[in-house]
């Protein structure tokens, strides 16, 4: 028992957060060496191992870093990697042009800017709580607005829509309901939604019930009704206006990882390798499937296919449940915390390692579309790691300090 | 914040993730227990195999009807590089064809991708394949497939029109896909081609097909669709024929002027365009592109003439609308040619003292050297232009050339603002000089006269809708186009038009205007005419060195007109 003094004293580190953080960084390993014992480009593992040298360094930064001063420079970073992205676009390298080549170090924005994307939504939802401000919520739609642009022009849809969905989710922890979110998004759905008169039809009676309960006045029904029927009425106009070849260079151009023949080659294939692998596995290095040179992402987007053929469900099942362990100790620190910048970092990582490894997963498990979002922790790529880690690192960090204030 | 607040938001964090999670361990159980002896019966004996269905192509007919492209089966071999054991090399060359350096040269080169066939072969008949199948079905990595083959009905009649096929090299496309090189199989390749299928094997270690994979439905192709153009086919024939009698090379079109349908562009010389659908062998390539006359350029469009004497309907039109003379002024008489300065303007003949209309009929050159100076250039090039001159009629055609209609701007960038003066007025005045047309731009702008301005745009898919006129309505003149009519009648019917005696067996009326252009070597012959009973068309024909226009290209005009009346009537 500690003393009332004690309020801003440490508690000890979370054992059961620790644990599950190593199973999956060893399994990482693993899996990035048994991959790359097929790829002709070598040293791949040696690099893997000095990017993880930065990572725990990351992750140490991470533990002892003032967590008020990071709320501080908040917006600074957040803008250092909008710029980072723009001088991506421009000068960035390597396949899609996602890379910015400094010396020896390949750094892939897009992932890094993922953390700042937390911190900054962190950091305005905090103020906004002790603060409120009239629009203070568009204010920070339209901050992380930038980011997500720049990122689904590179072009890179996939990890652009997951940044929206840890915005979202980060939303709903500092305790705004599904109908906010729902009419904050409701543009979208209404342009998703005008290709099937029936789909459309439900979404306006939700968006009605919706504005019904929250009970808003005249001027706000005309706002949501009338704006996102226009939305939906244009979007099919837009879209007929572009001859087919422009249409599939548009879907080309917006999910460039999707397979230009739609014959699904990399997702059968994994299919069959994580199929193949049975209950127990074929054992570690020696998988079949991989020796094909069937994926040409087989040591990062689809390295689950390959830990999944090696180690069978067993092994599957032991990853994700390392993940769910993960997960649950990092809502329990951003439930603990006190402090609300805290909270919701220690909320928008948990979120970030809950959307990764499902839009991943499931990806190569076939029930979600190709994407180029990475494994956390597993799949081989040192600016992902480090990002992951440095964000575990404040978990752990917001954890220890939750009576700060 | 407080705790409790956060009971709601953590506990549909927990929730929702617990489902997915849930969703990705039921999949996960269904593949690895519950399917995982079929996968790993897959992954260790067989593996997938992913084969392209090829669409078929869309049917391209007439506007009667009559089908002009289709496809017809046809086999392809095909290799499958990681499948191929390079001890086979020698058989599968000597029942190919082909030498063994060829063959692993093809396979080496697709190395990168090494599950995509290549194509070894294609085009094969029925016979060549049966001949080899049984040798080369037990050939692991060798695969037989049928490919449908492009088939013309009548290669020579249209090879510019519809152009011709090829194999595709663009990296997107599977490998033996065939897309469009040129002509309407190039401009409208994306609606012709349809979206090839997908099948997903499973095979076994010998290359041979166990079953159809059962993990994800296989994709039918689609069909392409069809597309109907405006020619009349027959009518292309019959004046292909009457090109290639006079042995030089040359060009017909002919449209309807209400509807703006191409209804004949022939060019001769022509050429089979079913070699390339089979596929053309390098002997065949270099005859088509040394022979002189090229017959691989389309005349009707992609040549370009001095559009001469005919473009004395435009001067004509111009002169009246513009108020600049009427129909009845006479300048000074034609004593064969004019003096400019220290140059010479020549006349083909003394005319005498003549009006527009006469000036017309018989196509005097000093008549229009003296009224046009009372314009200038670009008041002319821009009538010019409103008739259609100097850009490109379609956007189908890619092949379509634009021509030349010089203005004060061209003048100064190509000679300099002093070198260059009235001289070049009078010149373009009798459609000489830098000026250059199409064919197709002849015709649509003796279109615009038989019309009287309503003509819309050419064109050759055929479609209902009415389509605007081109020619701007504010400068559609009545006594202008009286005047140019009048002019295009008696230089058909009075004793000394230049096109008199030609029509004189024909049963309709027509208006006419030749024009001999001239060039290095013999002069072109060109006509331009329309008819209105029976059907309302313009008909432009030009026979590249074949002399004077009202005696050479008169005749073939006067005989394509009269089988194509003949036989609509």
């Amino acid at each position: 028992m500690r003393g009332v003094i004690d309020l801003i004293g440490r508690d000890r580190p979370d054992m059961v957060f620790l644990i599950a953080l190593l199973v999956l960084f060893l399994i990482g390993m693993a899996a990035v060496y048994s991959a790359s014992t097929v790829i002709s480009e070598s040293g791949l593992f040696g690099k893997q191992v000095t990017w993880s040298i930065f990572g725990l360094i990351a992750f140490l930064l991470g533990t002892i870093i003032s967590l008020r001063r990071l709320e501080e420079i908040s917006p600074i970073a957040y803008a250092f990697i909008c710029l980072l992205l723009i001088v991506t676009l421009f000068i960035g390298s390597g396949p899609a042009n996602r890379w910015l080549i400094i010396g020896p170090i390949h750094l892939q924005p897009s992932e890094i800017s993922k953390a700042g994307l937390i911190l900054v939504t962190a950091w305005w939802l905090a103020s906004q709580k002790v603060r409120p401000r009239k629009f203070g919520e568009i204010l920070i739609f339209l901050t992380v607005i930038p980011v997500v642009v720049l990122t689904a022009i590179q072009p890179d849809l996939g990890t652009a829509v997951s940044m929206l969905l840890i915005v979202l989710a980060m939303f709903v922890w500092a305790g705004y309901g599904g109908g906010w979110i729902m009419l904050l998004v409701s543009p979208i759905l209404a342009a998703v939604s005008s290709m099937n008169i029936l789909l459309w039809l439900g979404f306006m009676m939700i968006l009605i019930t919706i504005l019904y309960r929250r009970k808003y006045p005249l001027p706000m029904w005309i706002v949501f009704m009338g704006g996102n029927s226009i939305v939906a009425a244009l979007t099919p106009m837009a879209w007929n206006m572009l001859k087919p070849y422009q249409q599939s260079r548009l879907i080309t151009f917006l999910n460039p990882s999707n397979d230009p023949h739609g014959s699904g080659w990399n997702i059968i294939q994994s299919e069959v390798a994580v199929g193949s692998g049975g209950l127990s596995g074929q054992g570690f290095l020696q998988g079949a499937q991989k020796e094909l040179a069937f994926l040409p992402a087989r040591h990062t987007d689809f390295v689950f296919s390959v830990w999944a053929e090696e180690t069978g469900f067993i092994g599957c099942l032991i990853l994700l449940t390392a993940f769910f362990i993960l997960f649950w100790r990092m809502v329990i620190a951003a439930r603990k915390s006190v402090n609300p910048f805290n909270s919701l970092v220690a909320a928008g990582a948990a979120a970030y390692i809950g959307i990764h490894v499902f839009v991943n997963v499931g990806m190569t498990l076939g029930i979600m579309p190709v994407t180029g979002l990475p494994l956390p922790l597993i799949s081989y790529g040192g600016s992902q790691l480090v990002t992951v880690l440095f964000l575990l690192g404040l978990v752990l960090n917001a954890g220890m300090y939750w009576r700060e204030v | 914040m407080f705790r409790k607040e956060k009971q709601w938001p953590s506990l549909a964090f927990m929730i929702t993730t617990l489902v997915l999670f849930m969703i990705l361990g039921g999949r996960l159980f269904y593949l690895q227990i519950v399917k995982g002896d079929y996968y790993r019966g897959l992954s260790s004996q067989n593996h997938i195999r992913v084969v392209t269905k090829p669409a078929p192509r869309g049917l391209i007919s007439d506007r009667n009807g009559v089908v002009l492209a289709d496809s017809r089966p046809s086999f392809i071999v095909t290799a499958i590089p990681s499948e191929f054991d390079s001890t086979n090399t020698e058989q599968v060359a000597s029942l190919l064809g082909i030498t063994e350096e060829t063959l692993s040269g093809i396979l080496s080169q697709a190395s990168s991708v090494p599950h995509r066939p290549v194509v070894l072969s294609t085009s094969m008949s029925v016979e060549d394949v049966s001949s080899i199948a049984e040798c080369i079905y037990c050939i692991p990595g060798i695969l037989i497939d049928v490919a449908p083959q492009r088939r013309y009905h009548r290669p020579d009649d249209f090879c510019h029109i519809i152009g011709y096929v090829g194999l595709s090299d663009d990296p997107e496309s599977f490998r033996g896909e065939i897309t469009g090189r040129t002509g309407i199989e190039f401009s409208l390749n994306e609606t012709l081609r349809g979206s090839p299928g997908l099948h997903r094997e499973v095979v076994d270690a010998m290359g041979r097909v166990v079953e159809e994979y059962k993990g994800t439905d296989s994709d039918e192709p689609v069909p392409g669709k069809n597309v109907v153009i405006t020619i009349d086919a027959e009518l292309q024939r019959t004046a292909l024929e009457h090109l290639v009698k006079t042995t030089l090379p040359g060009a017909v079109v002919i449209i309807d002027y209400v509807t703006g349908d191409i209804l004949c562009a022939a060019s001769s010389p022509s050429f089979d365009s079913n070699m390339f659908s089979r596929g053309i062998t390098r002997d065949e390539w270099d005859a088509l592109l040394q022979n002189p006359a090229n017959p691989l350029y389309c005349r009707a469009w992609t040549a370009s003439y001095p559009p001469a004497s005919t473009f004395k309907i435009i001067t004509a039109y111009w002169l009246i609308a513009e108020g600049l003379i009427n129909e009845n002024t006479m300048p000074a008489p034609c004593y064969g040619s004019l003096t400019l300065g220290d140059t010479e303007f020549g006349c083909w003949t003394a005319h005498g003292r003549l009006n527009i209309i006469q000036s017309l009929a018989r196509s005097c050159d000093v008549f229009f050297y003296r009224t046009s100076q009372l314009g200038s250039l670009n008041e002319l090039a821009e009538y010019a232009e409103f008739f259609g001159l100097g850009s490109r009629l379609t956007e189908i055609l890619t092949d379509e050339r634009s021509g030349l209609v010089p203005d004060s701007d061209y003048f100064n960038s190509a000679y300099g603002p002093d070198g260059w003066g009235l001289g070049n007025l009078l010149n373009i005045s009798i459609g000489q000089g830098e000026l250059l047309t199409t064919p197709l731009q002849m015709a649509a702008m003796t279109g615009v006269i038989a019309s009287r301005g309503q003509m819309p745009l050419p064109c050759l898919i055929l479609q209902r809708e009415e389509m605007e006129p081109f020619f701007p309505a504010e400068v559609c003149d009545d006594t202008a186009f009286d005047v140019v009519t009048e002019g295009m009648l008696q230089t058909v019917i009075s004793r000394r038009g230049t096109l008199y005696g030609v029509f004189s067996d024909f049963p309709w009326d027509f208006w006419g205007k030749t024009g001999t252009a001239e060039c290095s070597g013999e002069d072109h012959a060109i006509v331009v005419g329309f008819s209105r009973e029976p059907e309302p068309v313009v008909i432009c024909v030009i026979i590249e060195h074949g002399g004077h226009g009202g005696s050479v290209a008169g005749p073939v005009a006067r005989d394509i007109l009269l089988s194509y009346f003949e036989r609509s009537d």
